[in-house]
Protein backbone atom coordinates (compact mmCIF):
# COMPACT_ATOMS: atom_id res chain seq x y z
CA UNK A 1 0.00 0.00 0.00
CA UNK A 2 1.77 3.15 1.12
CA UNK A 3 5.06 4.02 2.79
CA UNK A 4 4.18 5.98 5.90
CA UNK A 5 6.47 7.90 8.23
CA UNK A 6 5.13 8.09 11.78
CA UNK A 7 6.55 10.96 13.85
CA UNK A 8 5.51 10.46 17.45
CA UNK A 9 7.35 10.82 20.77
CA UNK A 10 4.99 8.71 22.90
CA UNK A 11 6.34 5.19 22.64
CA UNK A 12 3.16 3.33 23.50
CA UNK A 13 1.00 5.37 21.20
CA UNK A 14 3.55 4.98 18.43
CA UNK A 15 3.53 1.23 18.90
CA UNK A 16 -0.24 1.15 18.61
CA UNK A 17 -0.19 3.23 15.45
CA UNK A 18 2.46 1.04 13.84
CA UNK A 19 0.34 -2.04 14.61
CA UNK A 20 -2.72 -0.55 12.99
CA UNK A 21 -0.84 0.60 9.91
CA UNK A 22 1.08 -2.61 9.35
CA UNK A 23 -2.10 -4.64 9.77
CA UNK A 24 -3.51 -2.57 6.93
CA UNK A 25 -0.34 -3.59 5.05
CA UNK A 26 1.33 -0.20 4.96
CA UNK A 27 5.10 0.02 5.17
CA UNK A 28 5.97 2.05 8.26
CA UNK A 29 9.05 4.01 9.30
CA UNK A 30 9.21 5.69 12.68
CA UNK A 31 10.75 8.93 13.91
CA UNK A 32 10.89 9.91 17.58
CA UNK A 33 10.77 13.69 17.23
CA UNK A 34 10.51 16.52 14.73
CA UNK A 35 14.22 16.62 13.91
CA UNK A 36 14.36 12.95 13.04
CA UNK A 37 11.10 13.39 11.15
CA UNK A 38 12.52 16.11 8.90
CA UNK A 39 15.67 14.10 8.24
CA UNK A 40 13.86 10.87 7.40
CA UNK A 41 11.33 12.66 5.20
CA UNK A 42 14.13 14.08 3.08
CA UNK A 43 16.07 10.82 2.95
CA UNK A 44 13.28 8.35 2.38
CA UNK A 45 10.58 10.43 0.67
CA UNK A 46 7.65 8.46 2.13
CA UNK A 47 4.19 8.64 0.55
CA UNK A 48 2.66 10.05 3.70
CA UNK A 49 3.71 11.56 7.05
CA UNK A 50 1.64 11.13 10.18
CA UNK A 51 2.95 13.47 12.83
CA UNK A 52 2.13 14.40 16.40
CA UNK A 53 1.91 18.13 17.02
CA UNK A 54 3.26 18.45 20.53
CA UNK A 55 6.71 16.93 20.88
CA UNK A 56 9.90 17.94 22.64
CA UNK A 57 12.74 19.60 20.70
CA UNK A 58 11.05 20.23 17.38
CA UNK A 59 7.27 20.08 17.43
CA UNK A 60 4.92 19.04 14.67
CA UNK A 61 4.13 22.54 13.47
CA UNK A 62 7.83 23.31 13.09
CA UNK A 63 8.33 20.05 11.24
CA UNK A 64 5.55 20.88 8.81
CA UNK A 65 6.86 24.38 8.17
CA UNK A 66 10.40 23.20 7.72
CA UNK A 67 9.35 20.57 5.21
CA UNK A 68 7.41 23.12 3.25
CA UNK A 69 10.41 25.48 3.27
CA UNK A 70 12.54 22.62 1.96
CA UNK A 71 9.88 22.11 -0.74
CA UNK A 72 9.36 18.55 0.41
CA UNK A 73 5.88 17.98 -0.90
CA UNK A 74 4.54 15.00 1.01
CA UNK A 75 0.96 14.85 2.29
CA UNK A 76 0.74 15.17 6.05
CA UNK A 77 -1.73 14.06 8.69
CA UNK A 78 -1.44 15.96 11.98
CA UNK A 79 -2.50 14.45 15.31
CA UNK A 80 -2.92 16.19 18.57
CA UNK A 81 -4.05 15.97 22.15
CA UNK A 82 -3.70 19.47 23.45
CA UNK A 83 -1.77 21.22 26.13
CA UNK A 84 -1.09 24.53 27.79
CA UNK A 85 -4.50 26.02 27.35
CA UNK A 86 -4.49 25.11 23.71
CA UNK A 87 -7.09 22.61 22.68
CA UNK A 88 -6.63 19.85 20.18
CA UNK A 89 -8.88 21.61 17.67
CA UNK A 90 -6.88 24.78 17.92
CA UNK A 91 -3.60 23.02 17.23
CA UNK A 92 -5.11 21.12 14.39
CA UNK A 93 -6.57 24.31 13.00
CA UNK A 94 -3.16 25.90 12.81
CA UNK A 95 -1.86 22.74 11.19
CA UNK A 96 -4.48 22.93 8.43
CA UNK A 97 -3.59 26.56 7.87
CA UNK A 98 -0.11 25.55 6.90
CA UNK A 99 -1.18 22.88 4.45
CA UNK A 100 -1.90 19.74 6.40
CA UNK A 101 -4.14 17.36 4.44
CA UNK A 102 -6.15 15.93 7.31
CA UNK A 103 -6.17 15.98 11.05
CA UNK A 104 -6.89 13.59 13.91
CA UNK A 105 -7.70 14.46 17.50
CA UNK A 106 -6.41 11.89 19.97
CA UNK A 107 -7.88 9.51 20.89
CA UNK A 108 -9.27 8.37 17.57
CA UNK A 109 -10.69 5.14 16.18
CA UNK A 110 -9.24 2.87 13.56
CA UNK A 111 -11.89 4.07 11.16
CA UNK A 112 -10.95 7.72 11.74
CA UNK A 113 -7.38 6.80 10.92
CA UNK A 114 -8.28 4.94 7.73
CA UNK A 115 -10.47 7.80 6.61
CA UNK A 116 -7.75 10.37 7.28
CA UNK A 117 -5.26 8.33 5.26
CA UNK A 118 -7.67 7.96 2.38
CA UNK A 119 -8.32 11.68 2.41
CA UNK A 120 -4.63 12.58 2.57
CA UNK A 121 -3.63 10.28 -0.25
CA UNK A 122 -6.55 11.19 -2.52
CA UNK B 1 -35.16 60.58 52.94
CA UNK B 2 -37.99 62.91 54.07
CA UNK B 3 -38.99 60.55 56.86
CA UNK B 4 -35.41 60.31 58.08
CA UNK B 5 -35.16 64.13 58.13
CA UNK B 6 -38.43 64.24 60.12
CA UNK B 7 -37.27 61.58 62.58
CA UNK B 8 -34.00 63.36 63.08
CA UNK B 9 -35.73 66.66 63.70
CA UNK B 10 -37.95 65.07 66.36
CA UNK B 11 -34.93 63.51 68.04
CA UNK B 12 -33.10 66.83 68.07
CA UNK B 13 -36.17 68.60 69.43
CA UNK B 14 -36.57 66.05 72.25
CA UNK B 15 -32.90 66.13 73.20
CA UNK B 16 -32.84 69.91 73.34
CA UNK B 17 -35.96 70.19 75.50
CA UNK B 18 -35.82 66.98 77.57
CA UNK B 19 -35.88 67.34 81.37
CA UNK B 20 -34.62 63.93 82.32
CA UNK B 21 -31.47 62.21 81.21
CA UNK B 22 -33.22 58.95 80.41
CA UNK B 23 -35.25 60.56 77.69
CA UNK B 24 -32.07 62.09 76.29
CA UNK B 25 -30.36 58.70 76.25
CA UNK B 26 -33.35 57.11 74.55
CA UNK B 27 -33.31 59.68 71.79
CA UNK B 28 -29.58 59.47 71.37
CA UNK B 29 -29.79 55.75 70.79
CA UNK B 30 -32.45 56.46 68.19
CA UNK B 31 -30.04 58.88 66.53
CA UNK B 32 -27.52 56.06 66.54
CA UNK B 33 -29.93 53.70 64.76
CA UNK B 34 -30.70 56.41 62.28
CA UNK B 35 -27.01 56.70 61.44
CA UNK B 36 -26.85 53.00 60.70
CA UNK B 37 -29.86 53.03 58.44
CA UNK B 38 -28.47 56.03 56.57
CA UNK B 39 -25.43 53.92 55.73
CA UNK B 40 -27.58 51.03 54.71
CA UNK B 41 -29.39 53.31 52.30
CA UNK B 42 -26.00 54.40 50.98
CA UNK B 43 -26.60 58.04 51.87
CA UNK B 44 -23.53 60.10 51.02
CA UNK B 45 -21.80 61.81 54.00
CA UNK B 46 -22.62 65.38 52.95
CA UNK B 47 -26.31 64.51 52.98
CA UNK B 48 -25.95 63.26 56.54
CA UNK B 49 -24.54 66.65 57.52
CA UNK B 50 -27.33 68.33 55.56
CA UNK B 51 -29.95 66.48 57.59
CA UNK B 52 -28.47 67.88 60.78
CA UNK B 53 -28.18 71.34 59.32
CA UNK B 54 -31.78 71.35 58.08
CA UNK B 55 -33.00 70.19 61.48
CA UNK B 56 -31.24 73.11 63.22
CA UNK B 57 -32.73 75.58 60.76
CA UNK B 58 -36.15 74.09 61.39
CA UNK B 59 -35.62 74.24 65.15
CA UNK B 60 -34.61 77.90 64.96
CA UNK B 61 -37.67 78.71 62.86
CA UNK B 62 -40.01 76.90 65.24
CA UNK B 63 -38.51 78.27 68.47
CA UNK B 64 -37.25 81.79 67.67
CA UNK B 65 -36.50 82.49 71.35
CA UNK B 66 -34.31 79.40 71.84
CA UNK B 67 -31.08 80.39 73.62
CA UNK B 68 -28.75 78.62 71.21
CA UNK B 69 -25.59 79.29 73.17
CA UNK B 70 -27.05 77.48 76.16
CA UNK B 71 -28.20 74.36 74.28
CA UNK B 72 -25.25 74.11 71.90
CA UNK B 73 -23.99 70.95 73.56
CA UNK B 74 -27.41 69.30 73.37
CA UNK B 75 -27.68 70.21 69.72
CA UNK B 76 -24.43 68.54 68.74
CA UNK B 77 -25.03 65.33 70.73
CA UNK B 78 -27.56 63.67 68.40
CA UNK B 79 -25.37 64.55 65.43
CA UNK B 80 -22.35 62.97 67.09
CA UNK B 81 -24.33 59.80 67.75
CA UNK B 82 -25.72 59.65 64.25
CA UNK B 83 -22.41 60.24 62.53
CA UNK B 84 -20.59 57.83 64.79
CA UNK B 85 -23.02 55.04 63.88
CA UNK B 86 -22.82 56.05 60.25
CA UNK B 87 -19.02 55.87 60.35
CA UNK B 88 -18.98 52.51 62.06
CA UNK B 89 -21.42 51.03 59.58
CA UNK B 90 -19.39 52.48 56.75
CA UNK B 91 -16.29 50.79 58.02
CA UNK B 92 -18.02 47.47 58.48
CA UNK B 93 -19.29 47.63 54.96
CA UNK B 94 -15.87 48.39 53.55
CA UNK B 95 -14.43 45.47 55.46
CA UNK B 96 -17.13 43.17 54.18
CA UNK B 97 -16.48 44.29 50.62
CA UNK B 98 -12.77 43.86 51.07
CA UNK B 99 -13.28 40.34 52.42
CA UNK B 100 -15.53 39.45 49.50
CA UNK B 101 -12.90 40.80 47.13
CA UNK B 102 -10.13 38.77 48.74
CA UNK B 103 -12.26 35.63 48.68
CA UNK B 104 -13.13 36.03 45.03
CA UNK B 105 -9.48 36.71 44.20
CA UNK B 106 -8.46 33.58 46.07
CA UNK B 107 -11.17 31.63 44.32
CA UNK B 108 -10.02 33.04 41.00
CA UNK B 109 -6.39 32.11 41.48
CA UNK B 110 -7.33 28.67 42.73
CA UNK B 111 -9.41 28.12 39.61
CA UNK B 112 -6.58 29.34 37.45
CA UNK B 113 -4.10 27.01 39.11
CA UNK B 114 -6.33 24.02 38.52
CA UNK B 115 -6.85 25.11 34.93
CA UNK B 116 -3.15 25.36 34.23
CA UNK B 117 -2.57 22.00 35.80
CA UNK B 118 -5.37 20.45 33.78
CA UNK B 119 -4.12 21.90 30.54
CA UNK B 120 -0.66 20.60 31.32
CA UNK B 121 -1.75 17.01 31.70
CA UNK B 122 -4.37 17.02 28.94
CA UNK B 123 -1.87 16.19 26.23
CA UNK B 124 -0.38 13.26 28.11
CA UNK B 125 -3.85 12.12 28.97
CA UNK B 126 -4.97 12.08 25.38
CA UNK B 127 -1.86 10.17 24.38
CA UNK B 128 -2.63 7.57 27.01
CA UNK B 129 -6.27 7.45 25.99
CA UNK B 130 -5.15 7.13 22.39
CA UNK B 131 -3.20 4.01 23.31
CA UNK B 132 -6.06 2.56 25.35
CA UNK B 133 -8.60 3.13 22.61
CA UNK B 134 -6.25 2.01 19.85
CA UNK B 135 -5.05 -1.18 21.50
CA UNK B 136 -8.61 -2.01 22.55
CA UNK B 137 -9.66 -1.79 18.93
CA UNK B 138 -6.73 -3.93 17.86
CA UNK B 139 -7.69 -6.49 20.49
CA UNK B 140 -11.33 -6.33 19.43
CA UNK B 141 -10.43 -7.03 15.85
CA UNK B 142 -8.85 -10.30 16.97
CA UNK B 143 -12.16 -11.40 18.46
CA UNK B 144 -15.25 -12.72 16.78
CA UNK B 145 -17.91 -10.20 15.91
CA UNK B 146 -20.69 -10.33 18.49
CA UNK B 147 -18.64 -12.34 21.00
CA UNK B 148 -18.69 -11.51 24.73
CA UNK B 149 -15.07 -10.45 24.50
CA UNK B 150 -15.90 -8.03 21.73
CA UNK B 151 -18.69 -6.63 23.93
CA UNK B 152 -16.23 -5.97 26.74
CA UNK B 153 -13.87 -4.25 24.36
CA UNK B 154 -16.70 -2.01 23.20
CA UNK B 155 -17.15 -0.91 26.81
CA UNK B 156 -13.45 -0.06 27.05
CA UNK B 157 -13.84 2.09 23.95
CA UNK B 158 -16.89 3.86 25.31
CA UNK B 159 -15.07 4.53 28.58
CA UNK B 160 -12.08 5.87 26.64
CA UNK B 161 -14.21 8.37 24.75
CA UNK B 162 -15.97 9.42 27.92
CA UNK B 163 -12.59 10.20 29.42
CA UNK B 164 -11.68 12.18 26.30
CA UNK B 165 -14.80 14.31 26.72
CA UNK B 166 -13.77 15.12 30.25
CA UNK B 167 -10.30 16.13 29.14
CA UNK B 168 -11.81 18.35 26.46
CA UNK B 169 -14.10 20.03 28.92
CA UNK B 170 -11.17 20.65 31.22
CA UNK B 171 -9.35 22.26 28.35
CA UNK B 172 -12.33 24.45 27.54
CA UNK B 173 -12.30 25.58 31.14
CA UNK B 174 -8.58 26.21 31.11
CA UNK B 175 -8.52 28.07 27.82
CA UNK B 176 -8.90 31.66 28.91
CA UNK B 177 -7.06 33.31 26.06
CA UNK B 178 -9.34 34.89 23.48
CA UNK B 179 -8.51 32.74 20.47
CA UNK B 180 -10.80 33.43 17.56
CA UNK B 181 -13.61 35.59 18.84
CA UNK B 182 -16.35 36.32 16.36
CA UNK B 183 -19.73 38.03 16.63
CA UNK B 184 -22.27 35.55 17.86
CA UNK B 185 -25.99 36.16 18.19
CA UNK B 186 -26.99 35.14 21.68
CA UNK B 187 -30.70 34.95 20.90
CA UNK B 188 -30.46 32.49 18.02
CA UNK B 189 -27.72 30.46 19.73
CA UNK B 190 -29.75 30.08 22.90
CA UNK B 191 -32.85 29.18 20.92
CA UNK B 192 -30.95 26.59 18.93
CA UNK B 193 -29.40 25.04 22.01
CA UNK B 194 -32.75 24.87 23.76
CA UNK B 195 -34.38 23.11 20.86
CA UNK B 196 -31.54 20.59 20.94
CA UNK B 197 -32.10 20.16 24.65
CA UNK B 198 -35.86 19.83 24.46
CA UNK B 199 -35.52 17.00 21.98
CA UNK B 200 -33.52 15.02 24.49
CA UNK B 201 -35.32 16.05 27.67
CA UNK B 202 -37.78 13.89 29.56
CA UNK B 203 -41.50 14.25 28.71
CA UNK B 204 -42.37 15.56 32.20
CA UNK B 205 -40.08 18.54 31.78
CA UNK B 206 -40.90 21.66 29.87
CA UNK B 207 -38.52 24.42 28.83
CA UNK B 208 -39.95 27.93 28.47
CA UNK B 209 -38.04 30.56 26.58
CA UNK B 210 -38.63 34.29 26.46
CA UNK B 211 -36.51 37.04 24.98
CA UNK B 212 -36.87 40.82 25.17
CA UNK B 213 -34.38 41.12 22.34
CA UNK B 214 -34.56 40.16 18.68
CA UNK B 215 -30.85 39.69 18.57
CA UNK B 216 -27.86 40.40 20.76
CA UNK B 217 -24.35 40.20 19.39
CA UNK B 218 -21.48 39.29 21.64
CA UNK B 219 -17.88 38.40 20.86
CA UNK B 220 -17.26 34.73 21.55
CA UNK B 221 -15.89 31.53 20.18
CA UNK B 222 -18.60 29.62 18.37
CA UNK B 223 -19.91 26.89 20.63
CA UNK B 224 -19.05 28.62 23.89
CA UNK B 225 -22.54 29.92 24.44
CA UNK B 226 -23.98 26.53 23.71
CA UNK B 227 -21.74 25.05 26.41
CA UNK B 228 -22.94 27.61 28.92
CA UNK B 229 -26.63 27.04 28.19
CA UNK B 230 -26.26 23.27 28.06
CA UNK B 231 -24.45 23.04 31.38
CA UNK B 232 -26.85 25.35 33.21
CA UNK B 233 -29.93 23.61 31.83
CA UNK B 234 -28.65 20.12 32.51
CA UNK B 235 -27.85 21.13 36.09
CA UNK B 236 -31.32 22.62 36.43
CA UNK B 237 -32.98 19.54 34.98
CA UNK B 238 -31.00 17.30 37.33
CA UNK B 239 -32.04 19.44 40.31
CA UNK B 240 -35.69 19.12 39.27
CA UNK B 241 -35.43 15.37 38.75
CA UNK B 242 -36.34 16.05 35.14
CA UNK B 243 -39.87 17.11 36.07
CA UNK B 244 -41.52 20.52 35.97
CA UNK B 245 -40.88 23.87 34.34
CA UNK B 246 -37.57 25.38 33.43
CA UNK B 247 -37.50 29.06 32.51
CA UNK B 248 -34.84 30.54 30.28
CA UNK B 249 -34.91 34.20 29.35
CA UNK B 250 -32.83 36.89 27.74
CA UNK B 251 -33.00 40.58 28.47
CA UNK B 252 -31.05 43.74 27.97
CA UNK B 253 -29.17 45.05 30.97
CA UNK B 254 -26.25 47.14 32.05
CA UNK B 255 -23.14 45.52 33.34
CA UNK B 256 -21.45 47.72 35.88
CA UNK B 257 -17.83 47.04 36.61
CA UNK B 258 -16.74 48.38 40.00
CA UNK B 259 -13.13 47.75 39.17
CA UNK B 260 -13.03 49.75 35.97
CA UNK B 261 -15.85 52.11 36.92
CA UNK B 262 -17.53 51.49 33.63
CA UNK B 263 -20.98 50.53 32.55
CA UNK B 264 -21.48 48.32 29.54
CA UNK B 265 -24.48 47.31 27.51
CA UNK B 266 -25.00 43.66 28.18
CA UNK B 267 -27.34 40.77 27.70
CA UNK B 268 -28.55 38.84 30.70
CA UNK B 269 -29.27 35.14 30.38
CA UNK B 270 -31.42 33.75 33.17
CA UNK B 271 -31.89 30.06 33.83
CA UNK B 272 -34.44 29.51 36.55
CA UNK B 273 -35.42 26.13 37.93
CA UNK B 274 -37.72 24.84 40.63
CA UNK B 275 -35.25 22.20 41.73
CA UNK B 276 -34.05 21.34 45.23
CA UNK B 277 -31.93 24.48 45.57
CA UNK B 278 -28.26 24.69 46.50
CA UNK B 279 -27.10 24.53 50.13
CA UNK B 280 -24.65 27.30 51.12
CA UNK B 281 -21.66 24.98 51.50
CA UNK B 282 -22.22 23.68 47.96
CA UNK B 283 -22.58 27.23 46.66
CA UNK B 284 -19.14 27.99 48.05
CA UNK B 285 -17.49 25.24 46.05
CA UNK B 286 -19.64 24.50 43.04
CA UNK B 287 -17.49 26.43 40.55
CA UNK B 288 -14.40 24.37 41.38
CA UNK B 289 -13.44 21.78 38.78
CA UNK B 290 -14.40 18.27 39.84
CA UNK B 291 -16.70 19.46 42.59
CA UNK B 292 -19.91 17.49 42.32
CA UNK B 293 -22.64 16.21 44.59
CA UNK B 294 -23.80 13.74 41.99
CA UNK B 295 -23.12 10.02 41.80
CA UNK B 296 -19.71 9.14 40.30
CA UNK B 297 -21.04 8.15 36.90
CA UNK B 298 -23.60 10.97 36.82
CA UNK B 299 -21.51 14.12 37.12
CA UNK B 300 -17.88 14.95 36.58
CA UNK B 301 -18.14 18.29 38.39
CA UNK B 302 -16.88 20.22 35.41
CA UNK B 303 -20.07 21.88 34.17
CA UNK B 304 -19.97 25.04 36.23
CA UNK B 305 -16.21 25.41 36.05
CA UNK B 306 -16.54 25.38 32.27
CA UNK B 307 -19.32 27.97 32.50
CA UNK B 308 -17.17 30.09 34.79
CA UNK B 309 -14.17 29.84 32.48
CA UNK B 310 -16.16 30.87 29.43
CA UNK B 311 -18.05 33.71 31.08
CA UNK B 312 -14.83 35.11 32.55
CA UNK B 313 -13.16 34.94 29.17
CA UNK B 314 -16.04 36.84 27.60
CA UNK B 315 -15.75 39.57 30.23
CA UNK B 316 -19.05 38.67 31.86
CA UNK B 317 -20.40 37.93 35.30
CA UNK B 318 -22.36 35.19 37.01
CA UNK B 319 -24.79 35.60 39.87
CA UNK B 320 -26.62 32.84 41.69
CA UNK B 321 -29.70 33.00 43.85
CA UNK B 322 -30.94 29.86 45.44
CA UNK B 323 -33.72 29.02 47.87
CA UNK B 324 -32.86 25.89 49.78
CA UNK B 325 -35.01 24.13 52.37
CA UNK B 326 -37.92 26.52 51.86
CA UNK B 327 -41.50 25.97 50.70
CA UNK B 328 -40.72 26.70 47.08
CA UNK B 329 -37.06 25.87 46.58
CA UNK B 330 -35.26 26.62 43.35
CA UNK B 331 -32.27 28.25 41.77
CA UNK B 332 -31.68 31.13 39.43
CA UNK B 333 -28.44 31.53 37.54
CA UNK B 334 -27.86 34.83 35.78
CA UNK B 335 -25.12 35.25 33.21
CA UNK B 336 -24.25 38.79 32.15
CA UNK B 337 -22.38 39.10 28.88
CA UNK B 338 -21.15 42.40 27.44
CA UNK B 339 -22.55 43.18 24.01
CA UNK B 340 -20.20 43.36 21.07
CA UNK B 341 -20.69 47.05 20.23
CA UNK B 342 -18.72 48.11 23.27
CA UNK B 343 -15.81 46.04 22.09
CA UNK B 344 -15.92 47.41 18.58
CA UNK B 345 -16.02 50.89 20.04
CA UNK B 346 -12.92 50.37 22.15
CA UNK B 347 -11.19 48.55 19.32
CA UNK B 348 -11.91 51.41 16.95
CA UNK B 349 -10.59 53.89 19.44
CA UNK B 350 -7.41 51.88 19.78
CA UNK B 351 -6.99 51.81 16.04
CA UNK B 352 -7.06 55.58 15.73
N1 LIG C 1 -29.45 24.38 39.28
C1 LIG C 1 -28.90 23.71 40.30
N2 LIG C 1 -29.65 23.29 41.35
C2 LIG C 1 -29.10 22.62 42.37
N3 LIG C 1 -27.80 22.30 42.47
C3 LIG C 1 -26.99 22.69 41.48
C4 LIG C 1 -27.48 23.41 40.34
N4 LIG C 1 -26.44 23.67 39.52
C5 LIG C 1 -25.34 23.13 40.11
N5 LIG C 1 -25.66 22.54 41.28
C6 LIG C 1 -24.73 21.88 42.21
O1 LIG C 1 -23.40 22.22 41.86
C7 LIG C 1 -22.61 21.03 41.65
C8 LIG C 1 -21.57 21.30 40.58
O2 LIG C 1 -22.19 21.49 39.30
P1 LIG C 1 -21.37 21.19 37.98
O3 LIG C 1 -22.24 21.49 36.82
O4 LIG C 1 -20.07 21.91 38.06
O5 LIG C 1 -21.05 19.66 38.07
P2 LIG C 1 -22.05 18.41 37.92
O6 LIG C 1 -23.36 18.87 37.36
O7 LIG C 1 -22.09 17.76 39.25
O8 LIG C 1 -21.29 17.50 36.89
P3 LIG C 1 -21.18 17.73 35.29
O9 LIG C 1 -21.75 19.08 34.99
O10 LIG C 1 -19.73 17.68 34.99
O11 LIG C 1 -21.94 16.64 34.69
C9 LIG C 1 -23.63 19.97 41.29
O12 LIG C 1 -23.15 18.69 41.59
C10 LIG C 1 -24.83 20.36 42.16
O13 LIG C 1 -24.69 19.91 43.47
MG1 LIG D 1 -23.42 20.04 35.56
Amino acid sequence: MAHILVVEDDEQFRGMLVQMLTQDSHRVTIAHDGDEGVRLSQQLRPDLIITDIIMPHKDGIELIMELSNLSVDIPIIAMSGGRRAISAEFNLESATLIGVKSTLAKPFTRNDLRQAIRQALA
Amino acid sequence: MKHIADSYFRILEQVVFADDSELVELNLSEAFDLGRSLMEEMTPPDEVIQIHHDAIVRLAAMYPDLPFAKVAERITKPFMEMSMAYGMAFREQMERRYQAMIISRLEQSRLEAVGTLAAGIAHDFNNILGSIVGFAELAGDELEVGSTGQGHIDQVLIAGFRARDIVNRLLTFARQSPTNLIEVDVVSQVKETLSLLSVSCKPDMEIHFKSDLDNALILANPGQLQQVVMNLCINAADAMNHKGHLFVSLEFCNLASREHETCTNAVCLTVKDSGHGIPPDVQDRMFLPFFTTKAPNKGSGLGLSVVHGIVTQLGGNITVQSRYETDNPGTEFKIFLPLADKFTLTLNRDAQ
